[in-house]
C-alpha cells in the first residue's frame, strides 16, 4: 500500500534522508522509531505530499505521489504530532470540510459515530481555541479518519492523551489494520511500537539501521533474543552511531 | 516588587529593540525601516503652508469633542477589548503566582499602556506642533498625554464593566450598577438631545450652511448634549489654548477627569485578575494552537452559522472557499464592520429621500472615502486567506487538491469578502446622492460607474489577492503569519508591500487595459457607448488569461512547497 524506494530529501547540504527504500503492506502496522533527528518526520511527510522528495519515488496504493499526487492523497491519512486546526470552524464544521474534500457522501452519518468514539459529541459546536490540547488531537485523528484511509501515517499519535484516550487510539490504530488499512507510526514511545507494530524500521542519522519484525530485528544479534524493543534500539543507536 | 516589574518592563523595550537592531542587518529590514522613518518623517514634520488658515476655536473642540463621544461610543457598543486585560503566558505563569498584589499589577498593565500612549504622544504633539504654534511643545505634549492616558483608562474600565457584565451576568450587573447607570444616562441623554435637536438641523439642512451652522451651534447647546460633552471638551481645552496661562486654567478639570478615571478603573478591579487569567490563558491557548493572528478571533461567544452549508459531495476546491469565508464571518473586525455599514445604510435610508440633504451627502462622502481605502489597501486588509492559513500549510498541502486550486480558492474568499463589502459601501453611496442634482455626474452615469464596479471590481481584487497570496507562497517569511506586526519597520514592510502590490497590478492590467481601449476605440464610431460592452469582454478575457497562467505558476510554487 505504502512503497517507498531509494528515498533522499535534502535541506540545503543537510541530508535528512538517505536512500530509504521500505513498504508498508495493508493491514500491517509498521513503527517508524529513531533517535530525534533521524528523519523520521521527514520521512512521514514525504510520503504525506508536504515535502517533495529529492531522489527516489513514493507510491500510495498504486499511485505515485509525483505524477498522482491528488489520487495518492486521496488514499491516505496525515495525523501530525501537533494537531493543525482552522480556528475558526468547530469540531464538527472540521469534519464536513474534511468530508467535501475527500467526497465522503455518507459523511453526515458517519460524523456523530466518529465524535461519539473520540468522546468530541459534546463538543461539536465549539471552536477548537476552547478545546484543550487532548482534545484537539482527538480532532485531529477524527479528521484523519473520516474518509476511512487506505493508509494511515501517524506522528507520535498519544501526545496529549488521556490514558482513556491512549487505550482507545491503540483500539482504534489496531481497527484500522484489522481492515486492511496500512499504518506507519512514529513514535518515541517503544513499548506502543511494540505492542501495536507487526514490523520496525529503525533510522539513525537518515539512514535505515534495521528494519523487520522484532525476532527478525535481533537475529544475528543473540545477545538481544528476547529482550524488549527500547533495548534493542538503544544498542542499534549505540553501534549505528560508532559505524558511522 | 514595584522595581521588578520596572525592570521587567524597561529589559522588555530594550531587548525588544536590540532584537529589531539585528534584524536590520537583512537590506529587507533596513529598507522597510528606512521607508517607515521617511513616511514618518513627512508626515509629522513637513512645514505648514505660511498663508493656511490655521485651526482653532470652539468649532475645532466641539468637533475633537464630538470624535472622541464617536471612538468612546463605539468602546461600549462594539465588542469588549479583552487585550485591554490580556498579559501574556508568561506573565500568567510568573506573575500572578508571584507575591504581587492585584493593585501592583494592575499598575503594572497600566505601566505597559504607557508604553504606547507615549509614543502616541509624540506623534499627536508633532501634528499638532505644526498645525497650531504658539503653546510650548512639552505643555502641549502635556495636554495630549492627559488626553489620551484619560481614554485609554476609559478604555479599560469599559472593557472590565463588559467583560463583567458579559462573564457573570446578572451578578456581575449587581458589582456594576453605578457604572452601567452613567453610561446609560449619558446615551439617554444624549438621544433625548439628538430627538430634540434634529427637526431643527434638517430644516436646517434644506436651507444653506450658515444656517446649518447656526443650528449645529445651538444642538452643541442643548442641556443634555452640552452636558454629555462637557467632559470631553474639558479633556480637549488645554489642546487650543493659546498661552500658558490659559493651558493652566483649562488643564484643571482635565487632569481631574483623568483622576476620577484612575480611581473608577482601580475601583473595577474587582474582578480584574479572574477576568484576565481568563482572557490572558484563552490567547495562550490560541496562540500555541494558531500563532499570533488568533487573537483576532473572539471565543467568549457562540461561532455564527457558516455561509452557506458545504455539501459533502461536489467540487472539492468549494470546500477551501467555504472555509476562507467563513472564516471572514467570524473574526470580531467583521461585526464591527456589519455595524458600521448599518448605521451608514439607516443613516442614508432615512435621510436620502429629502431632495437635498446634507446628512446623506456627508454619509456618502463617508462611504467613498472608506471605498476609496478598500481599493488601494483592501488586499492588504482582507487576509482570510493563505496568509492567515500560513501556519497550517503543511495541512493544506496534504489534502488531495492541486496547488493552483488551493491557491485560487484561498484568494477568491478574500477576493469574495472585499467585493462583498466595496459594492455594498458603492450602494449605499450611488443611494446617498441619488436625490442629488450634480451636473456634471448625473444620475445615468452614476448608475453606469456603479455597473461598472459591479463588472471590474471581482476581477481586479481576485488579481490583487493572488499577488498577495503569492506573496505569501513565495516569500512567507516576509508576509508572516496572521495580524500584522506594529512598528515603524511594519509600516515600512506594509508600505513596500502595498508599492510592490500595485506596480506588479498595474503591468499585469497594462495588456488587458490596453487592449480594451483599442477594442472600444474601434467599435465606438459604430456603436457609440455600447462598445463599451466587448471592450470589457475582451479585458477581462486577457485578464483572465493571466490570472489562470499566475494561479498555475503559484499552485506549483505552493506544491513544492520551496517558499
Amino acid at each position: 500500500m505504502i512503497e517507498v524506494e531509494a528515498f533522499s530529501k535534502l535541506y540545503g547540504d543537510l541530508r535528512a534522508v538517505q536512500s530509504l527504500s521500505f513498504s508498508v503492506q495493508s493491514g500491517e502496522v509498521v513503527g517508524l522509531v529513531g533517535p530525534n533527528g533521524a528523519g523520521k518526520t521527514t520521512t512521514l511527510r514525504s510520503i504525506a505530499g508536504i515535502v517533495r522528495p529529492t531522489e527516489g519515488t513514493i507510491r500510495v496504493a498504486g499511485h505515485d505521489l509525483a505524477r498522482e499526487p491528488v489520487a495518492a492523497k486521496r488514499e491516505l491519512a496525515f495525523i501530525p504530532d501537533e494537531p493543525q486546526l482552522f480556528e475558526y470552524l468547530t469540531v464538527e464544521e472540521h469534519l464536513r470540510f474534511i468530508g467535501r474534500l475527500y467526497g465522503v457522501a455518507d459523511a453526515p452519518q458517519r460524523i456523530p459515530a466518529l465524535l461519539e468514539e473520540l468522546e468530541l459529541t459534546d463538543k461539536r459546536t465549539v471552536l477548537p481555541g476552547e478545546l484543550s490540547r487532548g482534545m484537539r488531537q482527538k480532532l485531529a485523528i477524527a479528521c484523519g479518519l473520516l474518509h476511512e484511509p487506505r493508509a494511515l501515517l501517524l506522528d507520535e499519535p498519544l501526545t496529549g492523551l488521556d490514558p482513556v484516550g491512549i487505550r482507545n487510539m491503540r483500539t482504534t490504530i489496531s481497527r484500522r489494520a484489522e481492515t486492511g488499512c496500512a499504518v506507519l507510526l512514529s513514535s518515541h514511545l517503544l513499548h506502543l511500537v511494540e505492542e501495536v507494530c507487526s514490523r520496525v524500521l529503525v533510522l539513525v542519522r537518515g539512514q535505515t539501521a534495521a528494519f523487520g519484525t522484532l525476532q527478525e530485528i535481533v537475529t544475528g544479534r543473540p545477545e538481544l533474543a528476547g529482550r524488549p524493543l527500547e533495548d534493542v534500539f538503544l544498542q542499534l543507536i549505540g553501534r549505528s552511531g560508532v559505524e558511522q | 516588587m514595584t522595581g521588578a516589574l520596572v525592570y521587567l518592563t524597561w529589559h522588555t523595550v530594550l531587548n525588544r529593540l536590540r532584537r529589531q537592531a539585528t534584524r536590520l542587518r537583512s537590506p529587507r529590514y533596513a529598507l522597510a525601516l528606512l521607508l517607515g522613518l521617511g513616511w514618518v518623517t513627512a508626515v509629522l514634520w513637513q512645514r505648514w503652508e505660511p498663508g493656511a488658515p490655521h485651526p482653532s476655536g470652539p468649532w475645532v473642540e466641539v468637533v475633537a469633542a464630538l470624535s472622541i463621544l464617536l471612538l468612546i461610543g463605539w468602546s461600549w457598543l462594539s465588542s469588549p477589548d479583552a487585550r485591554a486585560l490580556t498579559f501574556s503566558p508568561a506573565e500568567v505563569t510568573l506573575l500572578f503566582p508571584a507575591p504581587i498584589s492585584r493593585l501592583t499589577l494592575l499598575h503594572y498593565k497600566l505601566l505597559q499602556t504607557q508604553l504606547v500612549i507615549l509614543v502616541n504622544v509624540v506623534i499627536w504633539t508633532a501634528l499638532a506642533s505644526r498645525q497650531q504654534p504658539g503653546l510650548p511643545v512639552g505643555l502641549r505634549a502635556l495636554g495630549f498625554w492627559v488626553l489620551i492616558t484619560t481614554l485609554a483608562l476609559h478604555r479599560l474600565a469599559a472593557a472590565m464593566v463588559r467583560g463583567s457584565v458579559s462573564e457573570h451576568g446578572r451578578f456581575g450587573l449587581r458589582h456594576r450598577v453605578l457604572s452601567v447607570a452613567l453610561v446609560l444616562i449619558a446615551f439617554g441623554a444624549l438621544a433625548w438631545g439628538v430627538w430634540d435637536v434634529w427637526p431643527g438641523l434638517m430644516a436646517a439642512a434644506q436651507d444653506d450652511h450658515v444656517g446649518l451652522r447656526e443650528a449645529f451651534d445651538k444642538a452643541v447647546h442643548h442641556p443634555a448634549i452640552a452636558a454629555v460633552l462637557w467632559p470631553l471638551r474639558a479633556l480637549v481645552r488645554p489642546l487650543g489654548a493659546a498661552n500658558p496661562s490659559d493651558w493652566l486654567g483649562a488643564m484643571l478639570p482635565a487632569v481631574g477627569l483623568l483622576l476620577l478615571h484612575y480611581l473608577w478603573v482601580l475601583r473595577s478591579d474587582a474582578a480584574f485578575e479572574e477576568a484576565a487569567t481568563e482572557a490572558s490563558l484563552a490567547r495562550a491557548r490560541r496562540q500555541e494552537a494558531y500563532g499570533p493572528g488568533a487573537l483576532a478571533l473572539g471565543t467568549n461567544r457562540a461561532p455564527s452559522p457558516p455561509v452557506f452549508p458545504l455539501a459533502p459531495t461536489g467540487w472539492p476546491g468549494v470546500a477551501i472557499l467555504w472555509k476562507g469565508l467563513t472564516a471572514v464571518l467570524r473574526r470580531r473586525r467583521a461585526l464591527n464592520v456589519g455595524l458600521a455599514l448599518l448605521i451608514m445604510g439607516a443613516i442614508v435610508a432615512s435621510a436620502s429621500s429629502e431632495p437635498w440633504s446634507t446628512v446623506a451627502e456627508v454619509t456618502g462622502a463617508l462611504t467613498l472615502t472608506w471605498l476609496g481605502f478598500l481599493i488601494v489597501l483592501g488586499p492588504q486588509w482582507v487576509r482570510n486567506d493563505l496568509r492567515g492559513d500560513l501556519s497550517r500549510v503543511d495541512l493544506l498541502r496534504s489534502y488531495p487538491l492541486r496547488g493552483s486550486t488551493i491557491v485560487a480558492m484561498e484568494a477568491s474568499a478574500s477576493a469574495a469578502a472585499l467585493t462583498l463589502l466595496e459594492l455594498a459601501l458603492a450602494a449605499l453611496a450611488f443611494l446617498a446622492f441619488l436625490n442629488m442634482d450634480l451636473p456634471e455626474v448625473t444620475t445615468l452615469d452614476r448608475g453606469a460607474l456603479l455597473g461598472s464596479a459591479v463588472v471590474l471590481l471581482p476581477p481586479l481584487n481576485l488579481m490583487a489577492m493572488l499577488l498577495q497570496n503569492g506573496a505569501a507562497v513565495l516569500y512567507p517569511g516576509w508576509v508572516g503569519a496572521g495580524a500584522p506586526a506594529s512598528g515603524v519597520e511594519a509600516l515600512g514592510q506594509q508600505l513596500l508591500s502595498v508599492t510592490a502590490l500595485w506596480v506588479v497590478l498595474a503591468l499585469i492590467l497594462a495588456a488587458p487595459v490596453a487592449l480594451a481601449a483599442i477594442t472600444f476605440l474601434g467599435l465606438e464610431a459604430a456603436v457609440g457607448a455600447w462598445a463599451a460592452a466587448p471592450a470589457y469582454g475582451v479585458g477581462l478575457g486577457v485578464l483572465a488569461v493571466e490570472a489562470w497562467l499566475l494561479v498555475r505558476w503559484l499552485g506549483a510554487v505552493f506544491e513544492r512547497g520551496e517558499g
